[in-house]
């Protein structure tokens, strides 16, 4: 097996992992790669030759005619696509417990959340050695199901991937990156899916990706992000930044920053209300699932497709989205969380002048097990969220890496770049990677 | 958010409720909105934009041209002769 990854192994891991939507059709022609060639992209991705349904059952069916930007750039530059990852319904999670095609499981726990919404990129990364994933952020999707799953997730700058081909969620928040279990493949793949692109014009306004000249030697630690963790996690935490200060010479500062206490909120009235608009186009007409008879009046006609199909979740972000974008309720919502996320920026970029990145937990707890999930009341579930939805919201490059294990859990920890700078990032990543050493499950033959 | 608000939104979003789903969403969207109610103490910003980055400058002209063969869009979508079929209007 000249590429490392048969396909009956594959299927397996697949069938007890859930991670895949839909794999490639003709996996034994991964056998003419070389090896580490593979990759995946998520669910929300358009690929030729795949359905792109973004875990969603309003779009069964649907396949594009086209790839994104950054599946074509990855299959230009030799790369298998050996499947479409799963994923929460349109992004709109943060456990992967709400796709509309089963729930992926942990790797290192099939009890257990791989966390959302890019969970089965996740999976899939930490299942596969030398695999690539392609995973979406718009809130922390990417962090999140990487700290969850043990793996290094790079969520660029917003603007540094085109996303054309990409099945949005939120248009100021998406961002495409990239989840694997090693730093150099990160620095591999970055070059290949950035760049300027017509396509997406917010592509086009992005300086050139510089990958090395800046060495990271200050972080700064945000006090109001370190209150409210799980024991496991400020534990290993705590540990992470001694091993910074210690073997890599980093100095650590703890800094404040009052404006987080906005985030979550301003994230959300952000996200649901562009989710909101975004999500008008799924009415059983173009794309996925066809409607009932076309002699009923227009509004029942959408009506009826939008309501068998969307999941609880959907449903619910569609509905406080439109609230928040109503006459009367815009200038206290929808404006102000657009002054909240200026706001944000600004006191990132203070931070930034003495400290070359903001470092967090990624996570406040490890992958919990679905039955808690089910426990968790929305509100409690979108609180979650409060150590990735900052750096989302301001658009700043970011990344995961793991930082510990709890109880063989792994813990992640997240580091915040200024704009356009993901080369602190990936400097970071060498050196870590150099100095802690990743545990990965056995994969069970 | 009470029940009646729930209906009057969800009939602006397209959405058919059931009484459960109905009830269900007025409680989670009634704790959602006082936890946003902290954007009402959040300090001002004097400016604002759309985007996190700035975008500017990034208009071309218009050029025609053709992505995708129009074979393949009528294919996934409900057609006669050249036209797209969709329910009444009124």
């Amino acid at each position: 097996m000249s590429c490392g990854l048969s396909p009956e192994k594959l299927v397996r891991l697949n069938d007890r992992h859930h991670m895949f939507a839909e794999l490639s059709s003709d996996l034994s022609a991964l056998q003419e790669y070389p090896p580490r060639l593979h990759f995946s992209a998520k669910d929300n991705l358009c690929a030729q030759g795949f359905q792109a349904r973004a875990g969603s059952r309003i779009l069964e069916g649907y396949r594009p005619p086209f790839d994104a930007t950054a599946v074509a750039r990855m299959r230009s530059a030799g790369r298998a696509l050996i499947g479409k990852t799963n994923m929460d319904e349109f992004g709109f999670g943060t456990f992967c417990t709400n796709s509309g095609f089963g729930v992926p499981r942990n790797p290192f726990e099939i009890g257990r959340s791989c966390g959302g919404s890019s969970g089965g990129a996740a999976a899939a990364a930490c299942l596969l050695e030398g695999h690539m994933a392609l995973g979406v952020s718009t809130g922390g999707s990417i962090s999140c199901p990487a700290s969850f799953c043990g793996v290094l997730g790079l969520t660029p700058t917003y603007g540094r991937v085109s996303r054309y081909g990409l099945i949005d969620y939120a248009n100021s928040l998406d961002k495409i990156g990239l989840l694997t279990r090693d730093a150099k493949d990160i620095r591999t793949c970055l070059p290949i899916i950035s760049g300027p692109d017509p396509k997406d014009p917010t592509s086009c306004v992005q300086p050139p990706l510089a990958l090395d000249g800046r060495h990271v030697a200050q972080v700064a630690v945000p006090e109001e992000a370190i209150k409210n963790l799980s024991t496991g996690v400020e534990e290993e935490f705590r540990k992470a930044l001694k091993l910074l200060e210690d073997q890599l010479g980093i100095e650590v500062r703890s800094v404040s920053m009052p404006s987080l206490q906005y985030a979550l909120s301003a994230y959300y009235v952000l996200a649901t209300s562009e989710a909101s608009t975004n999500l008008a186009r799924y009415c059983g007409m173009r794309f996925g699932v066809k409607g009932g008879s076309i002699s009923q009046h227009f509004n029942d006609f959408f009506s009826e497709t939008r309501s068998a199909f969307f999941g609880t979740e959907a449903k619910r972000r569609i509905l406080l989205g439109t609230y928040a974008r109503m006459v009367g309720f815009r200038d206290r919502y929808y404006m102000k969380a657009l002054a909240v996320r200026q706001l944000i920026i600004s006191e990132y970029n203070r931070i930034f002048q003495d400290s070359d990145l903001v470092l967090t937990p990624s996570m406040p707890f490890v992958a919990p097990k679905f039955g808690e999930i089910e426990r968790m009341k929305p509100l409690e579930v979108y609180q979650a969220d409060y150590l990735t939805v900052p750096a989302n919201l301001a658009g700043t490059p970011h990344l995961s890496l793991p930082c510990g294990y709890h109880e063989g859990m792994p813990v992640g920890m997240q580091f915040v770049a200024p704009h356009w700078e993901e080369r602190l990032l990936l400097d970071i990543a060498d050196r870590w990677s150099c100095a802690f050493s990743y545990q990965f499950p056995e994969a069970e033959e | 958010m009470d029940v009646e608000t729930v209906r009057k939104v969800a009939k602006v979003a397209r959405l058919r409720l059931s009484p459960n789903e109905e009830a269900q969403f007025a409680r989670d969207l009634e704790e959602v909105l006082n936890y946003f109610s902290i954007l009402d103490q959040a300090p001002s910003f004097e400016t604002h934009d759309f985007n996190p980055v700035l975008i500017s400058d990034i208009l071309r002209e218009d050029v025609p041209g053709q992505d995708i063969e129009p074979e393949i869009l009528k294919g996934s979508m409900d057609t006669y002769q050249d036209m797209v079929r969709g329910p009444k209007l009124s």
